[in-house]
């Protein structure tokens, strides 16, 4: 067994046991429920509550009216007529119905008065859908025949041939977010734990025993290497989790129409891979330069000193990941696809969402996987001087000085 | 086993020289004592030999070749500042470190049991180190640099924070591996316990060699020494105050006369002037002792 797999080993079992680690990867796993499932429940609760209408009138209109407001609103109440102004109890009382909406006819006119329980919620497809019955009442036609002539068939497709309609690219777009999100709160949770472990180390004064029986720069590689093993699996709890609530969430609405539009989760096999890929890169490049800067605290107090500055970029990374799921395609992100410690985002985002020539993920992945190793580099020498650096922390000048020795 | 060379070794932090010039050579298998002051630069000399710190000049070689990574596995080392994981068990604590040296399972935890048994530490082989007394802790940093069986073994301040008992243990720990062969290079400011156990001493001050040698050696560069005679009576007196360089100096008590006389002078003819002046009860020539040499070596370096 090299030294190296000792001290993975030890790191690994030690991080996976710690309190921080189970709290935090329970915590995700919540967070991932919640996140996959709230949506979709709020979005069903408040169309629920909205889509539920009174329908107020003679059923030569109703009836008509009823069928014509169907692909936007439930009618759980038809009524030939009101005795008395709606109040929030008769709204309550007819399945917490959102309006109550009575229909008259003037001439050939339809006319509609409606009770709305918050009138600037009312949905405006209302009167849309009872566009096609005005018509049917003032011509005379069948009011199938005027729906089917007033309804215009749109098939959207991706140009780039990449997904089959718009349902499936919404879906895409929903797999990068919840991607980019699994490596943001890895880096957040894992980095910080990582910083801690060093400082801790240094701290309780382990380092110099450390050092003097394993080369810096392996220990630093043998500690990342464990953070990065530990935050796969918090990866793999995570993803299994939100798959899962994903996927009791779709049984659930079977019968509704709730994510009509969202496509099946299309996720090849070469694109897991890349966010495999694109996820050990960036969780190396931010966990290396988190114990290089942690190394040089003494106290984890400290610690947020240091890990503070270096958050920047990941939040910067995921902030634009987030545009970049809207354009994907624009010189900003482009450029930012190849920048170490934004490129992990960012490209894995447009992977997602548009097609990316293969030349260009190469690129990324070396440059990104150079800059790893550069950094691993530098803060092993950062770390190796900072860990055996106590008191006020060292001037950048210092830093620099004592790395050149 | 091997011996270890320093040869000209200097460290500076910035613009403070903690390490300026230092050689000294640690025979195979002997106990060599690093002494000085605070700040001497005992700590940073013990790090060179340990490829902590790398020195700005000068070499450390182990066995004529010079202290790398698989070289420095051979050692073992105790720093003056404990480390150890707090919320790791005893056992575990001490295997692991064993693993690092390359001793691997099933051996590192079985190593881990016989150093359990042999300082004592059965009854906390479960438990949390931060759980323990400061002094068992000790012995658990001890275990976990001895459990390699290590070529040379570095100890910096182990007798720091021990109580007497915990004290006698330790040494007689280093008396056995020593016994099994290990070097050991230790600093210690108990300086009773140092001359006891160490062969050979280097006294460094100002980050410099300032004494080194055996006992023995030591004392030869010392240019007095000291005779103590009972009763005090006036003859006595007066042949040890006509004595060529001699001085009077603060003795145990008032019954002993107390002098300081040249190394070189002639005991058995003082003793025999002595003899003919008055009836004498005890008569004694001391050797200075390790911590006058030291003194002197750092007084001159004040």
């Amino acid at each position: 067994m090299s030294t190296l797999a000792v001290i993975f080993n030890a790191e690994f079992v030690r991080r996976i046991r710690s309190r921080p680690y189970l709290i935090g990867t329970a915590i995700g796993a919540l967070g991932v429920a919640l996140i996959a499932v709230i949506p979709s429940f709020m979005v069903h609760a408040v169309s629920s509550s909205t889509r539920n209408l009174v329908l107020v009138g003679p059923p030569a209109l109703t009836t008509p009216a009823g069928a014509a407001l169907r692909p936007d609103f439930s009618v759980v109440a038809v009524l030939p007529r009101l005795d008395a102004t709606p109040t929030l109890a008769f709204l309550d009382a007819h399945r917490h119905a959102s309006a109550v909406a009575t229909l008259s006819r003037t001439g050939s006119r339809l006319h509609a008065l409606v009770y709305a329980r918050d009138p600037s919620l009312f949905p405006s497809s209302f009167a849309r859908d009872l566009g096609p019955l005005q018509i049917a009442l003032a011509t005379g036609a069948p009011l199938e025949s005027v729906r089917s002539r007033l309804t215009v068939p749109i098939d959207v497709r991706d140009v780039a041939g990449r997904f089959e309609n718009a349902g499936e690219a919404d879906a895409a777009k929903a797999v990068a977010y919840l991607f980019v999100l699994l490596l943001y709160l890895a880096i957040l949770l894992n980095a910080q734990a990582i910083s801690t472990s060093v400082t801790e180390e240094k701290t309780n004064r382990i380092a110099e025993l450390l050092v003097a029986a394993v080369d810096p720069v392996q220990l630093l590689t043998a500690k990342i290497l464990a953070a990065t093993a530990t935050g796969f699996v918090q990866l793999g709890v995570w993803t299994a989790i939100g798959f899962l609530a994903g996927s009791k969430l779709t049984e659930g609405f079977t019968n509704g129409d709730v994510g009509a539009n969202a496509g099946p989760l299309a996720i090849s096999s070469s694109e897991i891979l890349l966010f495999v890929a694109f996820f050990l890169v960036g969780f190396a490049q931010y966990s290396v330069l988190f114990a290089g800067g942690a190394s040089l605290v003494s106290r984890t107090e400290d610690v947020g000193s240091i890990t503070g500055p270096l958050m920047l970029p990941v939040v910067g990374a995921f902030v634009l990941a987030q545009l970049g799921i809207q354009f994907p395609n624009g010189p900003l992100m482009s450029s930012a696809s190849f920048v170490p410690l934004l490129a992990p985002f960012v490209m894995f985002t447009r992977i997602a969402v548009t097609p990316v020539p293969a030349w260009q993920i190469a690129l990324s992945l070396a440059i990104n996987v150079a800059a790893a190793i550069l950094f691993a580099l530098i803060a092993g020498r950062v770390y190796r001087v900072g860990m055996l650096l106590y008191g006020r922390p060292p001037s950048l000048r210092q830093i620099v000085a004592a790395m050149r020795a | 086993m091997g011996s270890l060379v320093l040869s000209g070794v200097a460290r500076s932090f910035g613009s403070v020289a903690a390490v300026r010039d230092v050689s000294f050579t640690v025979p195979s298998g002997i106990t060599f004592g690093l002494l000085g002051p605070n700040g001497a630069g005992k700590t940073t000399t013990m790090r060179m030999i340990l490829g902590i710190l790398i020195p700005d000049r000068g070499t450390v070689s182990w066995d004529g070749r010079a202290v790398d990574l698989r070289v420095r596995r051979q050692f073992g080392y105790l720093p003056e500042e404990r480390g150890l994981y707090a919320k790791l068990k005893v056992r575990d604590q001490i295997a692991y470190f064993g693993r690092l040296h390359g001793v691997m399972p099933p051996y590192d935890a079985r190593r881990a049991e016989a150093w359990i048994e042999r300082l004592g530490l059965q009854a906390y082989a479960d438990r949390p180190c931060g759980e323990l007394s400061k002094g068992n802790q000790q012995k658990v940093q001890v275990a976990c640099a001895a459990l390699h069986q290590p070529s040379l073994l570095v100890l910096d301040e182990p007798f720091s924070g021990l109580d007497p008992v915990n004290a006698d243990m330790l040494l007689a720990t280093l008396r056995e591996l020593q016994r099994e062969g290990t070097s050991l290079i230790l600093s210690s400011h108990q300086m009773w316990q140092i001359e006891d156990l160490c062969e050979q001493f280097c006294i460094i001050a100002e980050g410099t060699v300032r004494a080194a040698g055996t006992l023995t050696e030591l004392r030869a560069g010392w240019p007095t020494r000291v005779v103590e005679v009972e009763p005090a009576t006036t003859p006595l007196r007066a042949i040890l105050d006509a004595t060529p360089g001699a001085r009077a100096i603060a003795g145990p008590n008032a019954g002993t006369l107390t002098y300081e006389v040249p190394a070189d002078l002639d005991t058995a003819a003082l003793l025999r002037d002595l003899v003919g002046a008055g009836a004498i009860t005890r008569f004694a020539r001391l050797e200075p002792r390790l911590q006058d040499v030291y003194l002197r070596a750092i007084g001159a370096a004040a």
